[in-house]
Formats: C-alpha cells, sequence, structure tokens
C-alpha cells in the first residue's frame, strides 16, 4: 500500500472558527478587560505567572479571547511575549523592598511587625455565596465606597507619626538566621541562566530550576509538591516560616544621560514563601547533626500555594534524596511547563493518518507471519 | 530637584497627571525631537532568593519606553505595562530637568501635589493594613 499526501479541509476550519466564534456571542454579552481583571483577578494572575509575562492587561485579554481556557491563554501570551524586544533587564529586584499587602508565619506566632493577614479566602466558608447571583455593579460600588470610608474613618483616627512606614517589614528567618538555627549563606552575584535563550540540560543551574519552578504549571508545580510532602522523601512536613504577598518596585539603568543612572518604572504584585525544613547536615567532625533549611518560592501575582509548592520542589531538588522522583530535575523540570505539556499533549489531536497506517502495516505484517508459521 | 530615581519613583507611582501636565507645559515651548516614539517592549526581572542569596530571573514585564531630545538633552520615559502617552511625558520631563531648563525650576508646586498624595496613599495603606493585622493577645482574652 502507498501513501498519498493530502490536504483539503480549508473551508471546514474556516467554518470551525466561525462557528468558535457564533457559540461565543450566543448570549449577547461581552465582558470587558477592565471586568476580567476585577472579577477573575486570580486567573488573570495564574495566566501571567505560567506564562512568564506580567501584563494584567494582556493577560485578561488573552483569557477573553480564550473564552477562559488558562492553557489557550497562556499559549496566546507566551506567543505575544515572543514578538516583543527585549530592551532591558531590572537592577536585582530586593524582595525585602517588598510593599507588604498579607503575610503570615505558621512557624512564630509573634513576628516582629505582625501577622497581616491581607485579602485571602483562608478564612472564609466554602459555602456558595448566593447572593452574587443578583449582584449589580451598584452594589458593587455601595460596597467599595462604605469600606473606602471605614478606612478613612480609621486613618482619622490613627497617629500621624505612625503612617511612616512603607509596608517594608523584617523577614522571619533573619532572626533564626541571627541565633544560627539557620546557616547565612554567602552573597552570590552570578548571572543567573535564562530557560528563554538556552537549551535546558542536566545537572541544570539553581537559576535555571527556580525559572522553570515560577512559571510552571500551577497544577503540576501543586501536584509535585503534594506528592513531596505526601510521602517521596519528608519524614516531616515543611513549615511556612513567612508568605508574604505585597508589590516589589523596579528599577533599570540607563546611560543616555552619559552617566549610568537608575531609572523606577512601576511594582508588580507577587508572592514569596520561604519554607522551614528539617535538614541533616554534616558537621566538621563528620557527624551528622539535625538542622533547618529553607526552601524558597517566588511567584507572580497573589498565587499562594504555587508559591509553596515550589518552595517544597526547589529545596527537593536541591536535597535531592535518591529513588525520588520529585527530586529528579529531570523528571520535574521537563513537566512543569504550561506550553510544553499543554502543546505535547494537544498535538495528539493533530492527523497522525501516516504514521498510524505504518503502525497498522506492522501489525498486520506480524500477524500475516504469525499465520503463516502456525 | 530629585535625583532620577526618585523622581520617576513618585511620577509613575503618585504623579501621572502631574508629569502629562508638566510635559504639555514643556511641548508648549520647546522643539521636542523624537528618538524613539513610544514602543513596547520587555524587561526582565532578575530577583535575589533570600534562600541561598542567589539571582534568577522571575520573568518579564510588559513595559513602554520613549526617548526624546531637547535641547540637546536626552530624556527617557519608562515604566510598566502599556502607556503610550505618560512614557511620552516621563521622557519629556526627564530631558527637560536635563536640559536644566528654567520651567522646571517652577515645578514644586507639582512636586508638594505629588508628595501629600503618595502620603494620603501611604495613610490609606498603612490603614488597610491595620485593620487585617491579628492581635493573639486579644484572641487570648
Amino acid at each position: 500500500m502507498g501513501y498519498v499526501a493530502v490536504q483539503g479541509g480549508a473551508e471546514a476550519i474556516r467554518e470551525s472558527i466561525l462557528l468558535a466564534r457564533y457559540e461565543n456571542c450566543l448570549d449577547g454579552t461581552s465582558i470587558s478587560l477592565t471586568e476580567i481583571k476585577a472579577n477573575l483577578k486570580k486567573m488573570v494572575d495564574s495566566v501571567m505567572s505560567e506564562s512568564s509575562l506580567y501584563s494584567p492587561d494582556l493577560a485578561a485579554l488573552a483569557l477573553k479571547q480564550a473564552q477562559g481556557d488558562p492553557f489557550e491563554a497562556i499559549f496566546l501570551l507566551r506567543a505575544h511575549r515572543s514578538t516583543l524586544p527585549r530592551l532591558y533587564f531590572t537592577t536585582v529586584t530586593d524582595t525585602a523592598e517588598m510593599r507588604v499587602e498579607r503575610r503570615i508565619s505558621a512557624s512564630f506566632k509573634d513576628i516582629l511587625g505582625g501577622q497581616i493577614l491581607g485579602a485571602s479566602p483562608d478564612y472564609q466558608h466554602r459555602l456558595l455565596n448566593w447572593d452574587l447571583i443578583n449582584e449589580t455593579e451598584a452594589d458593587v460600588i455601595a460596597f467599595r465606597d462604605q469600606y473606602y470610608a471605614a478606612i478613612l474613618n480609621a486613618m482619622e483616627k490613627t497617629a500621624e507619626a505612625s503612617f511612616e512606614e512603607e509596608g517594608r517589614f523584617p523577614k522571619v528567618v533573619d532572626s533564626l538566621r541571627a541565633q544560627n538555627l539557620i546557616p547565612q549563606p554567602v552573597l552570590c552575584d552570578e548571572e543567573p541562566r535564562d530557560i528563554t535563550m538556552e537549551p535546558l540540560v542536566f545537572p541544570s543551574a539553581r537559576s535555571l530550576r527556580l525559572q522553570i519552578l515560577t512559571r510552571g504549571m500551577t497544577g503540576a508545580v501543586t501536584a509535585l509538591g503534594y506528592a513531596k510532602i505526601r510521602g517521596y522523601g519528608f519524614n516531616n512536613h515543611p513549615t511556612i516560616g513567612e508568605l508574604r504577598v505585597g508589590y516589589l518596585p523596579l528599577y533599570v539603568t540607563s546611560e543616555l544621560s552619559g552617566v549610568c543612572e537608575e531609572y523606577y518604572i512601576g511594582e508588580i504584585e507577587v508572592t514569596e514563601v520561604e519554607a522551614f525544613m528539617e535538614e541533616d547536615r554534616q558537621e566538621a567532625d563528620e557527624k551528622n547533626q539535625l538542622g533547618i533549611g529553607l526552601g524558597y518560592g517566588l511567584c507572580f501575582g497573589a498565587n499562594e500555594i504555587k508559591a509553596i509548592a515550589m518552595s517544597v520542589l526547589e529545596h527537593s531538588m536541591e536535597n535531592p534524596t535518591p529513588g525520588d522522583p520529585t527530586s529528579d530535575e529531570e523528571f520535574v523540570l521537563l513537566h512543569v511547563d504550561t506550553v510544553e505539556a499543554t502543546g505535547f499533549v494537544s498535538h495528539l489531536k493533530l492527523p497522525h493518518y501516516v504514521t498510524f497506517q505504518s503502525k497498522l502495516d506492522r501489525i498486520r505484517d506480524v500477524q500475516r507471519g504469525n499465520n503463516h508459521h502456525a | 530637584m530629585q535625583q532620577c530615581r526618585e523622581r520617576t519613583r513618585l511620577l509613575i507611582g503618585h504623579g501621572n497627571e502631574e508629569a502629562l501636565q508638566m510635559a504639555k507645559e514643556i511641548k508648549a515651548n520647546y522643539l521636542v525631537e523624537w528618538i524613539l516614539r513610544p514602543q513596547e517592549g520587555l524587561a526582565m526581572i532578575k530577583v535575589r532568593e533570600t534562600a541561598r542569596q542567589t539571582l534568577f530571573y522571575l520573568g518579564e514585564v510588559l513595559i513602554t519606553e520613549t526617548k526624546v531630545r531637547i535641547r540637546g538633552s536626552i530624556g527617557l520615559g519608562i515604566l510598566t505595562g502599556s502607556h503610550p502617552d505618560l512614557s511620552e511625558a516621563l521622557a519629556v520631563v526627564d530631558a527637560a530637568y536635563r536640559a536644566g531648563l528654567p520651567e522646571t525650576g517652577e515645578w514644586d508646586r507639582y512636586w508638594d501635589q505629588i508628595l501629600e498624595k503618595e502620603k494620603v496613599y501611604k495613610k490609606i495603606n498603612r490603614a488597610i493594613r491595620e485593620k487585617t493585622s491579628v492581635n493573639f493577645s486579644t484572641m487570648q482574652d
């Protein structure tokens, strides 16, 4: 049997695209990017994180175009990113400069600066709020104004001097470092590697591992992080030293004026996690000693579960346990990227007519051979 | 006049309207040459992680960049997001300060407005933080 290359289906494809658009318009309504950003913020954050491109406007547009499918939206944003020139690298961003809106610690009740719950669903009952069915724009505005008035009222009651702080807080981990419970790391200024510019080879650099995890698929990073905690290597689960959600200021430098000067360019919302892990350490006298290690997670947006799971996986790969798949960097890093994973699975929908016919031919040949020998 | 770092922080964070107004004044009085009209691009974010104090790339952020020249001095306007008008205004203000244009000496009123807005913004944020600040001793009572 010979194979013949075929083409066709162009008209059907055109109609398929029209039908998808038609089905999206059936209800006769449209949603604005402002509405997406306001009502689906967490989804916008996830899309920005997994596409590795911080732009709430573009993420909202991608979600609208993808009809709310995050995989498709991430694909769109990654594709758009590849059309834009990279004009700058920021100066080194220090997360101690974060303008904190939420910070909690599961390790200590009293932390310097206090625990701040911020805006979180963690403290809400998981019951459907039926009031939202008939919620109107007027309801939203009324609540907003009422809350804002309460804040203004609280402001007036607080002493002027206490307002000087910028929302910056000391880190919980620094107190443990001061007590020598966690070793003080040596500052490393080695330029990071960039997964968007080079292929991944093993063993990988720490900077590549962190970059791949932070842009990894939220579900995949969370599932693998969970697997690590549940039973692949840990005797006890990690403890969140500190989880922060807030805004990081960004700066770039330019020598346009003849001297190198720093320009502030804006701020981005991020989630940062420092998780404490029990570790066996070998001391100079070759005795094993129990210590505390640190796992690190940092993601775009309010993205807490992913940042926690990232800290677990980062530590797992940094301190591998033989036989533990979650500390096997090849297993983890090659499978958590959204576009690579969804792209590969999705390609199964593409025509495989020739390769499948070839498989059938081989099976038929084998069967004929078996019948002949029988 | 603030240093570039502080000036851009205030204009982008709290003084968008003032930046547009400052630029309007300059454009009314001087020839502003384009070196680079507002263009969108990316800035890769370099971060120091706190577990081992190493550097890594967190991802890219969408930016808008503009370059202009006024009386031989080049100004740069750059900020996150898609904001061509503000990017242009920042570039014009930057060039105006670098060229030492006399108008810049009369902008104290703008800076006072911006600083006041920043003060209020910080107050509001502080009040919001305090609302959800946990008081464990109260919980034990």
